[in-house]
């Protein structure tokens, strides 16, 4: 094994794959370009929707609108999210038959003499009927359920009032929630199953198109004899091409998460971008970028070897895509995990490579670091990216993978 | 210069069993002399001329490269030998220079050496004007000539030519043949496989007639012809493997 050797090869290649479009394309521009373009088109459709549903008006319909005590009237009268419509509105039509068809969005049904009862203090009932399935008609029906029972408070109290009794009597206790999540772990809890997600994502398609290159591309292009006769060892050949595909891997991951930290910190400046920024206001600490850093290293390690070992089994460029397409799901799925609730970080858990650094960085975004997990973790990602680099090489010196054409 | 001594090469084929790709080969080849392997496609020529080169490894027997054992030494032999197929393929991103410098690098040699040495087989071939082009670029012709100084940048004492014309037009074709008597005219020992009887003619001191693996017969041209009452070499070969 010589050192000289390794460079060259690992020089070429390196030259080679900045020069592949494609391969640029996957491991550089997309991770900078696809991640907070993805972001920034789910974020803006979910607001966008939420902003369809609660920036309309209710249209309400009111039976028997003359029956509402005065206060409630004009409490529902006065608030302009609602359009309030009465059944004359609707002559010669069923309400029941017009709500379903979403004419309106809730028809409140007030009971007669419901004023009154209310004055003598005996219990009655007001209806309030709406579509669960439509959203819009579950929001009316939110706002109205709120509006009704601020008035029934109202009631309350100065039914308490009239018999000179506290207030008080009301109000036993309270229940005051207090959060002690610092922003920091709250944020993990929301993006700490993404970024590891994407981070294992990006390292895997960016050492992906040079591993398909260095390898069946060698076969594809009529190479692969020329360097099987030329006088470096096959262990040399596989260790530099190994050794870029290793760095693609590393680099595309690293810029995935550059680009995401970018995007939060300079981009995002639309009003509902900022509400987003807020709740993730967190900075990725030096520690924790480090860690990140770290545990790519091993992934990229695993990623490129056994990548390495398809493609130059693989006759052609198509036969290799075709594999890396199925491991894909194998290699990328099990990151899924740390987005599952309740899948929590153990020894069992740290020694399954890909899931436990999914864990990790989750943990570490959320501020906490286990170290005892973290080195159980990385034992087991270097035993796992060793055992598929021996394997690598183990294949390239078989005959019957070099010549299977 | 070449000795191939007994070789032979199995292969597992999941439907065939076992193939005798090679069978009990031996032949041999002095310096400055145009030695060819004829046979029709699968007749073990492309199998024979990866075990010389060290490719493969011999399932049996051995062959001795300008005196290093190929199953002792493998990568001294891959320094004496130059390689070149009719399918060699070259790195299209790279430009022919980038390209033939790569080899000059894994073949050991020093960096003035390559750049003098480029500069020379550049200039014999004529290849200057298209030398820092990328290779996915440059026409067929071009491509080949790129192939040859790859395969000759480190002066090797032994050339072995894998069906060096296959795919190639007449022009390519001719580029090939020429260099393999220049090959030859300053003292390489050349090898060379093919299924063209007319170009074995034009260009082999010696050739052995292969099929299914095993040497049928063996001597210069004129000696196969006269060998078989033939007055070409295509009957001759029929005739031979025929028998």
């Amino acid at each position: 094994m010589q050192m000289r050797n390794i460079g060259t090869i690992f020089r070429k290649e390196v030259k080679d794959t900045i020069r592949d479009r494609r391969t640029m394309l996957f491991a550089f521009v997309m991770p900078i370009v696809a991640m907070p373009l993805l972001m920034t088109v789910i974020f803006k459709i979910q607001m966008a929707a939420v902003q369809k549903i609660e920036g309309k008006r209710s249209e309400i319909v009111i039976q028997n609108i003359a029956q509402l005590p005065p206060e409630l009237r004009d409490s529902l009268m006065t608030d302009t999210t609602f359009q309030i419509k009465t059944e004359a509105d609707f002559a010669g039509k069923t309400l029941m038959d017009e709500l379903k068809l979403k004419a309106f969005q809730a028809l409140v049904v007030v009971p007669d003499n419901f004023a009154k009862a209310i004055e003598l203090e005996s219990p009655t009932d007001i209806e309030i009927y709406y579509d669960r399935a439509e959203e819009v008609s579950a929001v009316a029906y939110n706002k109205l359920e709120e509006v009704m029972s601020r008035y029934r408070d109202r009631v309350c109290m100065s039914r308490v009032v009239k018999r000179q009794i506290s207030e008080d009597v009301l109000k036993p206790f309270e229940v005051k929630g207090n959060n002690v999540a610092s922003a920091k772990k709250l944020a993990g809890k929301m993006l700490g199953g993404i970024i590891p997600y994407f981070l294992i994502l990006t390292c895997f398609l960016g050492a992906m198109s040079p591993a398909i290159d260095l390898g069946a591309g060698e076969k594809e292009r009529g190479t692969i004899e020329t360097l099987m006769v030329a006088p470096a060892t096959r262990g040399e050949f596989v260790l530099g091409k190994y050794a870029v595909v290793v760095l693609t891997g590393i680099s595309s991951g690293l810029l995935s998460i550059a680009s995401m930290m970018g995007f939060f910190k300079y981009m995002a400046n639309d009003a509902a971008m900022q509400q987003m920024k807020a709740m993730l206001n967190i900075q990725l600490d030096i520690q924790t970028l480090l860690l990140i850093f770290a545990v790519i290293i091993p992934v990229a390690g695993i990623f490129a070897a056994i990548l390495l070992s398809l493609s130059i089994f693989a006759k052609s460029a198509k036969e290799a895509q075709g594999y890396v397409g199925f491991l894909n799901i194998f290699l990328v799925l099990p990151a899924f995990a740390a987005m599952v609730p309740g899948v929590e970080l153990n020894y069992q858990m740290a020694l399954i490579p890909i899931v436990n650094i999914a864990l990790i960085i989750k943990n570490a975004i959320a501020g906490t670091i286990e170290w005892n997990y973290v080195i159980t973790a990385f034992v087991s990602l270097f035993a796992l990216a060793a055992l598929a680099l021996y394997f690598a090489k183990r294949w390239f010196e078989r005959e019957e993978v070099l010549f299977r054409m | 210069m070449i000795e191939a001594r007994e070789l032979c090469k199995n292969f597992k084929d999941r439907k065939r069993g076992v193939v005798k790709a090679v069978d009990h080969v031996s032949f041999n080849c002095k310096a400055g002399e145009v030695y060819g392997l004829l046979g029709p496609n699968g007749a073990g020529k492309t199998t024979t001329l990866r075990i010389l080169s060290t490719a493969l490894k011999p399932t049996s027997g051995t062959a001795i490269i300008n005196g290093t054992d190929v199953t002792v030494d493998s990568q001294k032999v891959r320094s004496q030998i130059g390689f070149l197929s009719g399918n060699t393929g070259l790195y299209g991103r790279l430009t022919a220079r980038e390209m033939v410098a790569y080899f000059g690098n894994l073949y050991g040699m020093e960096k003035q050496a390559i750049r003098r040495r480029t500069d020379e087989l550049f200039d014999l071939l004529d290849m200057r004007n298209f030398a820092d082009s990328r290779n996915e670029k440059l026409s067929s012709g071009m491509k080949q000539k790129v192939s040859i100084v790859r395969s000759v940048l480190h002066d090797p004492p032994v050339m072995v030519f894998d069906e060096p014309t296959s795919g190639l037009d007449v022009m390519s074709s001719r580029t090939i043949v020429d260099f393999i008597k220049h090959c030859r005219d300053s003292g390489k020992c050349v090898i060379f496989s093919t299924h063209i009887m007319s170009e074995a003619m034009r260009l082999c001191d010696r050739v052995a007639i292969i099929h299914n693996g095993r040497i049928y017969r063996e001597g210069t041209v004129n000696d196969l012809l006269q060998a078989t009452g033939q007055n070409n070499l295509e009957d001759a070969f029929i005739k031979i493997v025929g028998e």
